[in-house]
């Protein structure tokens, strides 16, 4: 039996059908992987550039990550606070849902894009005050519209980074690569 | 073959951080520290089953035993056994994926959740018996998992897991004292259990510095330290008292 | 294409292909992306991922300790003692750590409900408007004389609500009762303390200070009156820069936690303790030498030492250790007061301390320190008062009760007929947290905060030697459609109109806090003192309470002491049977932690069983009657019969049998319910002197059922290997 089939295959038609199976698979996986890699849809087209580009400091929104573990997704009053006084607030569609959740007191479900999984403990003071800028993880946000990964955060990148910095300093290298160090 | 006893060594002497002094003539085995460990530490609850089966997740238990018989009869004093915190741990080295690594950086034992398969050959090593291996995927109705604390990882089923000396609080008291340009103070934080422990029976703290509180305390001539003719080197100092 | 593969398919192929991906790379959108909701607003004091801590009084027993919550993001994560309260100094028992899982447990009452008949499980949703209607209704169409509060054992705001408004309108003085305050046998240790002292307080004893502790059954380490100070005291009875370590004797004739801790342990004959105390008194007396006191004269050691199974050498052993220090205490408490001779036993052990004259002396015996808006103790209510309730029930005197922070159903012995007396009240309702007995029995149940969503103060009773006032404030966010029972009571009260409205002229309870709070402003000696009010309240919220800063417990007079006569009678038992029975409060789970899944997990600190109920049997009595552990036995005492499992206990006496109360609920939420027996249901209406129930002045019959039911202890694997659950 596996001869017949064996036999029709190496036939020019079967050959072709073979090439069609394996560009096949190999474009679905190209495409599932491409998936994955896509940032989530988000309920506003907030657009990074265009608030970096007025020159707002990361910190001004994402606090947090100068004093804790937390970033945080700033609250909507905050937003708010700028844009009730920028006219086209009012009349912008893509601002429209800002407008909405504002006025109608309910909150925006943002999709946060830079994520670890929950077995990481993650702070990202300590990496603030180690001189780590928001890009050197988070990529160029003058660049994009809604927020992007521009790698994946996999723990062969951290160590990367943590053995870097580390240098020739024993004693940090011991803390940069404990396991304790972020899984608990 | 013939064994020369200058042969057998005990593990090199290792000098510990993180210790903890337990003085068991107060304690009052009143369960403060194992509910407080359990707040702190999101330990799942298992029900009255699987308890029964010795499946019950406390990362700190309070031992009691009876000595003699009625009238004569005796409680030993309460002894709280949680993770002793080896410095040459006999779990380490069985670990078939390095989930169980010692931390160079704490001197603690680390249980690394996200590497652990379960084979559970730490736990059938551990002369202390002080670790949990999570059986089921124990539920948590909502609201529950509301108090589920966010600096601790919540395991899974397959899983082990066992006490951290709250590791989650040293990193914090670490990440304050960096930020205000400072070295960790004696005293400055402390483990849920010592906290919570009306008794004060439970003392945390370090025991490298021989200025801290536990040092002084360790030194006391009636401190012992559990199974270490093991040569587990033990960070936790009993006072058997009574 | 072909006409078989049309586009549609490809999609759908490439779909699932993209889907298969996702879930083998284990982080497709869907699986990988959650959602957030940020604050609209972010709260004062708040932080992205930062802890906010308040300070608020733990609500879990009575004793008021405070304790600070960290928070994060609107949710309680963990409880803390509050450091700087002078009764817990930072510390916690285990129920205050569980406290959370009362806070967010799965069975609480979520909104204001209807029950349509009693017992029954149909309710409907009532909105707040309703309920407050209902209240109003019931104060405005009932003669005041026929409403009646009954509440939990905590002097707490709501109490000096009640009570201003029973006051002013005539209805019936509220009724305070808990299931601790029964076991602890308080009134019995006030009204010891008038017929000693001529002044009926709670006596406080300062375990740290002492050196020789003799504990007449008091389970001060367990749920005893306020254990964690308590706990703290025998640590430093045991453990002191300066002086040597204390001795503590438990006389007791089961061994308790506390009794565990005991250098020595004397399992007296049960009802025997007064004429213990007495002999131990005439013969330390003697040890001392001078003139016979005429409070011990009359007592044979002799006798004392056959009645109480003692050994006569033990009791001089134990009368010259009493004798030998400066710095002896003795403290009576417990199951010893619990018979029908407990005031005797109370006053005889009372007694002897004058034998080290230590009243109002370190290591002695001192009236606790009043709260600081206290004028005098005000005790909660004996069993004996509440049957005088509960006949006035009986009698249809009462048409409306309401219930709050107390589940009468559980917590007091069936053989007290609440259950029977509520079918002649024509409207119960409730204010429970949680869905108890009680509640299911009530007409309405108009849910109050939990402990740590509420606002509110609450005196301490005792345990700190500076007078107390605990401060309550909410730490998080209502969860569910609950509201204060102070708001619905001063709403209520408005819409009622005329006399009630008048007697609560607030518009929140807030405002009523403020109120009480007023004459703390600016009394001298306190913790804190402000200008305003405002500002008082934000201190006093801030600190967790308000204190005063020096030693406020009172000296008992005890001139007379020594010349008085004291009863050394035995307790009279009541019921047939060979055994004494012993029903003890459980240490970890107490009078309502049974719906907290942790506290059911932790081990019971002497048996180490969890999840259940058990009854203590001694090895020699069980091997006599063929029991062995985990055989289901039956109990059956004059009041009512239950079965349960046997745990062989060495430290019983083989004459008694134990049972821990704090299991066996019908309601109460999925952790609770049909979960082991309540010994309550065997004890008959029995009472000592002082009005307190005889818990435990019965005997009971043992028969055997042939069942077993494996308990769950922490203390063997057992189980594992097949061993102890039954053949399988």
């Amino acid at each position: 039996m596996f001869k017949r089939l064996f036999d029709w295959l190496i036939q020019p038609l079967g050959l072709i059908a073979v090439g069609i199976a394996v560009l096949a698979v190999f474009s679905l996986a190209a495409y599932g992987i491409n998936y994955t890699q896509q940032p989530p849809e988000q309920p506003i087209q907030f657009p990074h550039k265009t608030h970096a580009a007025f020159g707002v400091q990361c910190l001004y929104c994402h606090p947090g990550a100068a004093k804790g573990p937390s970033a945080g997704i700033p609250a909507q009053a905050k937003c708010w606070a700028c844009h009730q006084q920028i006219a086209k607030t009012q009349t912008s569609v893509l601002l429209a849902p800002l407008k909405q959740a504002v006025e109608s007191g309910t909150p925006i479900e943002w999709v946060p894009v830079a994520m670890v999984p929950d077995f990481v403990q993650f702070n990202h003071r300590a990496h603030v005050a180690a001189g780590q800028n928001c890009e050197n993880c988070h990529g160029d946000m003058t660049k994009v519209t809604v927020a992007q990964n521009p790698q994946v955060f996999n723990m062969g990148w951290c160590l990367n980074c943590h053995v870097k910095s580390a240098g020739d300093d024993q004693e940090k290298l011991v803390k940069l690569s404990d396991c304790g160090t972020c899984h608990y | 073959m013939d064994i020369k006893i200058s042969e057998v060594k005990l593990s090199e002497e290792q000098a510990g951080k993180w210790g903890l002094v337990i003085d068991q003539d107060i304690c009052t085995g009143c369960q403060a520290c194992v509910a407080a460990c359990a707040m702190e530490n999101n330990l799942s609850f298992v029900g009255e089953e699987d308890s029964g089966y010795g499946r019950s997740m406390h990362w700190i238990r309070i031992e009691r035993f009876w000595e003699g018989e009625y009238p004569e009869v005796k409680m030993t004093p309460n002894q709280p056994m949680m993770c002793q915190q080896c410095g040459s741990a006999p779990c380490e080295p069985v670990c078939p994926v390095f989930a169980t690594v010692h931390s160079e950086a704490e001197q603690l034992n680390l249980q690394v959740y996200n590497r652990c398969v379960g084979t559970r050959y730490c736990a059938n090593n551990c002369p202390y018996q002080v670790r949990s291996f999570n059986w089921r995927d124990y539920e948590r109705p909502e609201p529950l998992p509301n108090q589920l604390n966010p600096d601790v990882t919540v395991r899974r089923r397959g899983v082990m897991e066992k006490c951290t000396f709250c590791i989650q609080r040293i990193h914090q008291a670490q990440d304050q004292a960096k930020a205000e340009g400072r070295e960790v103070v004696d005293g400055e934080f402390t483990t849920a259990c010592a906290q919570a422990c009306p008794a004060s029976a439970i003392i945390f703290g370090r025991v490298d510095d021989p200025e801290s509180l536990v040092s002084q305390l360790g030194r006391r001539s009636h401190g012992v330290k559990h199974l270490e003719e093991l040569g587990t080197l033990p960070n936790v100092t009993y006072f058997k008292g009574g | 294409m072909s006409e078989k593969f049309s586009r549609r398919d490809f999609l759908k192929l490439a779909g699932v292909g993209a889907a298969t991906t996702a879930v083998l790379t284990g982080c497709g959108p869907a699986s990988r992306y959650v959602k957030r909701e940020p604050y609209m607003q972010m709260p004062e004091y708040n932080y992205n991922g930062q802890s906010t801590y308040y300070a608020t009084t733990c609500r879990e027993c009575a004793a008021g300790c405070g304790l600070i919550v960290r928070t994060v993001q609107g949710r309680a994560i963990k409880t803390e003692g509050n450091v700087n309260n002078p009764l817990n100094l930072g510390k916690t028992c285990a129920r205050g750590q569980a406290t959370l899982h009362g806070l967010y447990n799965p069975d609480r009452v979520m909104d204001p409900l209807k029950r349509n008949s009693r017992g029954g499980e149909s309710t409907e949703v009532m909105d707040w408007e309703a309920a407050i209607q209902v209240v109003a209704d019931a104060l405005k169409n009932n003669k005041p004389e026929e409403i009646a509060f009954l509440m939990g054992m905590a002097p707490d705001h709501l109490f000096d609500l009640a009570t201003d408004f029973a006051n002013a309108t005539g209805i019936n003085a509220p009724v305070r009762f808990g299931a601790l305050g029964m076991f602890e046998a308080r009134a019995t240790l006030s009204k010891a303390s008038e017929n000693l002292f001529g002044e009926a307080s709670l006596p406080f004893f300062d375990v740290g200070g002492a050196q020789v502790v003799f504990s007449f059954g008091a389970n001060f380490l367990e749920t005893w009156l306020s254990p964690v100070s308590y706990t703290r005291g025998f640590a430093s009875l045991r453990e002191s820069k300066t002086k040597q370590r204390g001795t503590f004797v438990q006389f007791e004739s089961r061994m308790s936690q506390t009794g565990g801790k005991a250098d020595e342990w004397i399992p007296l004959r049960p009802g025997s303790e007064a004429l213990v105390a007495l002999a131990i008194g005439r013969l330390a007396s003697e040890s001392r030498g001078g003139p016979m006191p005429r409070a011990f004269s009359s007592v044979d050691p002799l006798e004392a030492a056959s009645k109480s199974g003692i050994k006569l050498e033990t009791l001089e052993h134990l009368a010259e250790m009493f004798a030998g220090s400066n710095n002896a205490l003795a403290i009576p408490g417990g199951a010893a007061l619990g018979q029908s001779n407990g005031l005797a036993v109370a006053e005889a052990v009372l007694a002897l301390n004058a034998i080290s004259d230590n009243f109002g002396k370190p290591g002695g015996v001192y009236f606790s320190a009043l709260a600081p808006n206290q004028a005098e103790y005000q005790g909660p209510a004996s069993a004996k008062e509440m049957v005088e309730l509960i006949q006035k029930m009986f009698d249809g005197k009462i048409k409306v009760l309401f219930v709050h922070g107390v589940n009468p159903l559980f917590e007091l012995p069936t053989s007290l007929e609440f259950g029977g007396a509520s079918k002649y009240v024509s409207q119960i309702i409730s204010f429970a947290t949680f869905p108890d007995e009680t509640v299911r029995e009530a007409d309405y149940v108009f849910p109050d905060h939990h402990g740590l969503e509420s606002w509110g103060y609450q005196r301490v009773t005792t345990g700190s030697a500076q007078p107390v006032l605990s401060g309550a404030q909410p730490v998080v966010s209502p969860y569910y459609n609950t509201r204060a029972t102070a708001d619905v009571l001063i709403a209520a009260a408005q819409l009622a109109g005329g006399i009630f409205a008048e007697a609560l002229p607030f518009k929140d309870e807030v405002e009523f806090l403020q109120s009480k709070a007023a004459s703390l402003m600016n009394a001298a000696d306190g913790s804190i003192s402000a200008a305003d009010i405002n500002t008082f309240m934000a201190y006093f919220q801030q600190h967790g309470g308000y204190w005063k800063l020096s030693d406020a417990r009172g000296i008992p007079n005890a001139v007379d002491v020594l010349n008085r006569n004291f009863s050394a009678e035995e307790a009279q038992f009541e019921g047939e049977g060979e055994f004494f029975f012993v029903p003890f409060v459980s240490p970890t789970l107490a009078e309502a932690g049974a719906n907290k899944p942790w506290l059911q997990e932790l081990p019971d600190p002497t048996t180490t069983v969890m999840w259940n109920t058990w009854v203590e049997m001694n090895p020699e009595t069980a091997h006599e009657l063929g029991i062995e552990n985990d055989d289901v036995v039956k109990i059956i005492s004059e009041a009512g019969e239950l079965e349960v499992p046997v745990y062989v206990y060495p430290a019983i006496r083989p004459d008694t049998i134990a049972m821990p109360f704090g299991q066996g609920h019908t309601a109460y939420g999925r952790y609770a319910e049909q979960r082991g027996v309540n010994p309550a249901d065997l004890l008959g209406q029995h009472f000592n002197e002082a009005g307190d129930l005889a818990f435990a002045g019965m005997k009971v019959k043992i028969e055997k059922t042939g069942k077993k039911q494996p308990l769950s202890r922490l203390e063997s694997m057992m189980g594992v290997y097949g061993i102890g659950l039954g053949e399988e």
